[in-house]
């Protein structure tokens, strides 16, 4: 799971990178409509995992 | 030492003109190809990559090895990627004020290539006189008056990407609903020429005009851009 949340971030990086080299149109519109929704799909990802692995919960015992 | 004074005078006189001609539009002297030349680093580009690039290679890490840091990966899957499209949004912002940016939609490329063409439309003669920012052309137009007036083209702005990415428009392009006038009157209503036409004093025109019955082109002055390019590239 974290091997595909990196993969998505990193595509979603590849996008954003695009965008910052050549702004325009067509990249605004991969920015918007494809980076963002990957980007967003990654960090649930990462979040579902840290999530399963006990991260977020409020009475985990601290080391 | 004459050979070397020769070669300075020579290598200092090729910086001078390429100083001269950078930025230089068209061949045009330098007076007449203001703006001049961004010079200097250009931020809103550059600091979406600074966030970006530490980012994949953690995530480069990640992908290859399969597990990270907790500490490590929330920065490089979380917090810098969200500062990369946090900073990329700023630069869509800012860039998408731009004449090039509408005009890289293949859509609008020909009512941009319009702009500095012959026709009498107002887009073109405003254009033409250097009556609107040549850069920000199509924003200073199309915004409205005030904040709320560049949300809403913004708002526009994220309706034509989706329809273009929906491939759902027609040709010929027309403007949904009636014009936003304040854009007009933001540069006309203190302008003693205008005040001064009948037309513009006919109360019951203004009232037209306020109430949006009644748009500035069309009835009274010439379209905003010329029917060609409203036909799409092709025409």
């Amino acid at each position: 799971m974290i091997r595909l949340a990196c993969l998505l971030v990193l595509i979603a990086l590849v996008i954003v990178a695009i965008m910052a080299i050549r702004p325009g149109g067509p990249s605004a519109i991969l920015f918007s409509f494809v980076g963002t929704p990957v980007l967003a799909l990654g960090v649930l990802l990462f979040g579902v995992r840290r999530w399963r692995d006990g991260a977020l919960s409020w009475n985990r015992k601290s080391t | 030492m004459r050979q070397v004074a020769r070669v300075l005078v020579l290598v200092l006189g090729t910086l001078a003109q390429n100083a001269w001609s950078a930025g230089v539009d068209g061949g045009a002297t330098p007076l007449f190809s203001w703006p001049p030349a961004h010079r200097g680093l250009d931020w809103l580009q550059i600091l979406p990559l600074v966030a970006a690039v530490p980012a994949a290679a953690i995530l480069l890490v990640g992908l290859v090895r399969g597990r990270l840091l907790p500490a490590v990966a929330t920065a490089g899957i979380v917090f810098l990627p969200i500062a990369a499209y946090a900073l990329g949004a700023l630069l869509v912002l800012e860039d998408s004020k731009k004449v090039t940016f509408c005009g890289s939609c293949h859509v609008m490329t020909p009512i941009v290539a319009s702009l500095g063409g012959d026709g009498d439309s107002l887009a073109t003669v405003h254009y033409r006189r250097g009556l609107v920012s040549h850069e920000e052309a199509c924003f200073v137009c199309h915004s409205g008056y005030g904040i709320w007036g560049k949300l809403d083209a913004k708002m526009a702005g994220v309706r034509h990407m989706l329809r273009t990415v929906a491939n759902d428009y027609t040709f010929p392009i027309e403007h949904v609903g009636p014009f936003d006038i304040d854009s007009c009157l933001n540069c006309h209503a203190r302008s003693a020429t205008f005040r001064a036409v009948d037309a513009h004093q006919d109360p019951d025109t203004q009232q037209a005009l306020f109430k949006r019955e009644m748009g500035c082109t069309g009835v009274c002055h010439v379209a905003g851009h010329p029917e060609e390019a409203l036909k799409g590239p092709a025409s």
